[in-house]
């Protein structure tokens, strides 16, 4: 629908895998500081978007 | 389809004479050319008024969820597998409905046949595979195979799967039928493009939810849009509320989606609504090779859990 | 009244003219319908058409509009204080609208400006657009407007009516506003020949065949017709869309919302429809419409009764035929009227 490869990630951590856990943190932050900000799905002001004459 | 007619409304007169129902729901003409309108018949007289043709697009399976009595019901392969659906779902029990089977041949697209002409159309009639259109002086006739609705055009279930009764032997099923065209290009484009593809589909959205409401799938007693206590989605003609709508119906659909076409139908502004619905149907067709509303015994994919369930995107 | 010819060559350079004083809206074609819309630089209205698929109640009455704006930054001495949105009240011309459609401004102006209550929003855009009709030669077999106190060349709501002759059209003045702004244009040629229009207009009447009787509502009691035993039928195939009343010229039911976002704020109107649930839910829970039923019939007898009887201006419909043309399952308010203008109730 539009969301970049990346930007949405899942992933299944044992909560006795705490180095799986630092390691996936760290891969999903630099992937997604990679892609910058997200720019769709975020709603602008409605004054902005509703002004449509007819 | 025009001869099932007399069968259908002799099973329909004998069901409520015999009293095995209390009501049957089926169609009867509309006031305009190519609309039916749904309806239902308590008595002989009232099964005078069913048609069945070509305009039987509406999804009847749509106008049983929270029904008491006793139902007959005309069901198309789709509607059947709606039912299906409903029953598991607990939206209707089993032992409650009769189901008049109808093997369907397709329904024909009324946007389409009204974009091809200029002049307002007038009267619409068929015949052996031939539509033939009338209005303001025009008259001409297409093949039906050329305007049929798009989810008609590449269906694979015409055949009832579910009923106690069939108005006609049941059709041939078509074969080598490409589903999923329109869904690959979409895939294949960056997801810039994709962006874009759903922000023109919507720009016509006025948020009536013809679609929902005509979905048969869409029963929730309150709506996520509807939800005042939080409100979690604005009012207003803001085009990323008007998205979420449509996409968040869209994955609540996912596995239980039959691609009936009632919400492009219902779209007074001619969305095509189905282009939301239709990856979700074809990805549970190739993950968990499921088609929603064939079986009975089975659970839909997204309520079990089985190991051999494809996980690739779980690192 | 004055009539004005308007030689068809002279139709764009009039429209330029107009430019400087008015912001142009009309209908323009989009894939396979019109809608209106504001007209481009350079971009005509096009007249090619039935009628648009949207009404234009929408130039005084958009689907989404913001009312008020807000801060709750404290930090700014006017935060959490509604202030009011300044809007573009600079004229506007709107060409191409139907007589229905006209008349129907007037059906809703009923609602936006009483003596009791002014709506600020209505009026001022109201105000500002000057109505330029355009008399309806070909109506569809779902326009039923000669039997609803409307017709295709009918004048009320309207500044100007113009009439398509072919090589040129003629403008009949209706108002002052009207006659200012054939002025700007420069179209000053009187007709030569004004009766033509009466002669279309008996033969655009003659052409709509469709019609709804209405002569014996007024005389039925509320509640006979409220409890009528054809409801449940009526109202079987309904989804509970929105789509007849959001297209309906007439119709005028909002709901107010407030959205912030961040620190900043609107409250804004948006349409609401009759055909929701959430329309008459209560805080409590209880929904006095509650079921489908309730909501079909609340529809019908708003149009076809309850208007009726509370402004004594004949129904609440103007018989454009949208709502029969654009339901998903054809539950036609002609069928309804008649059911319930035959109605004789059991005793």
């Amino acid at each position: 629908m539009g969301i970049e490869p990346g930007r949405i990630q899942f992933s299944w951590i044992s909560s006795a895998e705490s180095t799986k856990f630092v390691q996936v943190v760290n891969e999903v932050t630099k992937t997604i500081k990679a892609l910058g900000p997200n720019k769709n799905f975020v709603k602008r002001p409605v004054a902005e978007t509703v002004s449509k004459v007819a | 389809m025009l001869e099932y007619i007399d069968k259908i409304k002799e099973i329909s007169t004998r069901l409520l004479t015999e009293k095995k129902v209390d009501i049957i729901i089926g169609f009867r003409k509309g006031t305009l050319p190519m609309s039916n309108e749904p309806c239902f018949a308590k008595n002989a007289e009232d099964i005078k008024s069913f048609v069945w043709d070509s305009n039987c697009g509406i999804n009847l399976a749509n106008y049983l969820p929270n029904r008491k009595e006793k139902i007959g019901i005309i069901a198309k392969g789709c509607d059947s597998r709606n039912i299906v659906t409903h029953i598991i779902e607990n939206k209707i029990k089993r032992d409650q409905l009769v189901i008049i089977g109808v093997p369907c041949k397709g329904m024909i697209d009324r946007k389409k046949i009204s974009d091809m002409f200029e002049k307002e159309i007038t009267e619409v009639t068929e015949k052996q595979g031939k539509i033939t259109v009338k209005g303001n002086g025009v008259e001409k006739t297409i093949e039906k195979s050329k305007v049929l609705q798009e989810n008609c055009a590449i269906c694979i279930h015409r055949n009832p799967v579910i009923y106690d009764e069939l108005a006609a032997e049941k059709v041939e099923e078509q074969k080598n039928v490409d589903r999923y065209e329109d869904v690959r290009k979409v895939e294949a484009m960056t997801p810039e493009d994709k962006w874009k593809y759903f922000d023109n589909l919507l720009e016509n959205c006025i948020r009536c939810y013809a679609c929902r409401n005509a979905c048969p799938l869409c029963y929730c007693p309150t709506c996520f849009v509807d939800e005042a206590k939080p409100q979690w989605v604005g009012k207003s003609q803001d085009p990323t509320d008007t998205r979420t709508f449509h996409f968040l119906r869209a994955f609540h659909c996912a596995g239980r989606c039959t691609d009936c076409g009632a919400c492009v139908r219902a779209c007074p502004m001619g969305i095509n609504v189905r282009a939301f619905t239709k990856k979700l149907e074809k990805d549970c067709f190739e993950l968990f090779n499921w088609e929603a509303g064939l079986s009975m015994d089975e659970r839909p994919p997204l309520d079990t859990f089985k190991p051999t369930d494809p996980d690739e995107f779980i690192k | 009244m004055k009539v004005i010819k308007i030689d068809k060559k002279k139709w764009a350079e009039g429209l330029n003219k107009l430019r400087a004083a008015y912001q142009l809206i009309g209908p323009v074609k989009k894939d396979t319908y019109h809608d209106f819309q504001v007209l481009d630089k350079d971009q005509l209205p096009d007249f090619d058409f039935l009628n648009t698929r949207m009404s234009p109640k929408s130039i005084a009455f958009p689907q989404s509009e913001v009312m008020l704006q807000y801060s709750l930054d404290e930090a700014k001495e006017d935060h959490h204080i509604m202030k009011e949105v300044q809007k573009d009240a600079s004229p506007r011309a709107v060409f191409g609208i139907r007589p229905c459609d006209a008349k129907a401004l007037m059906l809703v102006k009923l609602n936006f400006d009483t003596s009791d209550y002014k709506d600020p929003y209505w009026i001022q855009a109201y105000e500002a657009s000057t109505l330029i009709g355009m008399a309806c030669d070909n109506p569809s077999s779902t326009c039923f407007c000669t039997s609803t106190g409307c017709g295709p060349y009918n004048e009320e709501g309207l500044d100007v009516l113009m009439v398509d002759i072919g090589d040129h059209y003629l403008a009949k003045i209706i108002s002052k506003k009207g006659e200012e702004l054939l002025e700007k244009a420069g179209w000053k040629t009187s007709a030569d020949d004004p009766s033509l229009i009466e002669k279309k207009k008996s033969q655009s009447e003659a052409k709509i065949t469709s019609a709804v009787e209405t002569k014996n509502l007024k005389d039925k009691t509320i509640l006979d017709l409220y409890e009528a035993p054809f409801w449940e039928d009526i109202s079987f195939s309904c989804l509970n869309c929105g789509t007849c009343t959001y297209v309906c010229p007439t119709c005028w039911c909002f709901d107010i919302q407030d959205e912030a976002h961040g620190k900043k704020g609107v409250r804004m109107r948006n349409w609401d429809s009759c055909m929701f649930p959430l329309f008459t839910l209560h805080t409590t829970g209880h929904n006095p419409r509650e079921t489908k039923v309730h909501r079909v019939r609340q529809r019908f007898m708003h149009k076809l009764k309850y208007f009726m009887d509370k402004y004594d201006k004949g129904i609440m419909c103007v018989g454009c035929g949208r709502c029969i043309r654009l339901c998903p399952v054809n539950i036609d308010i002609r069928t309804v009227c008649d059911k319930m203008n035959n109605f004789k109730a059991s005793c």
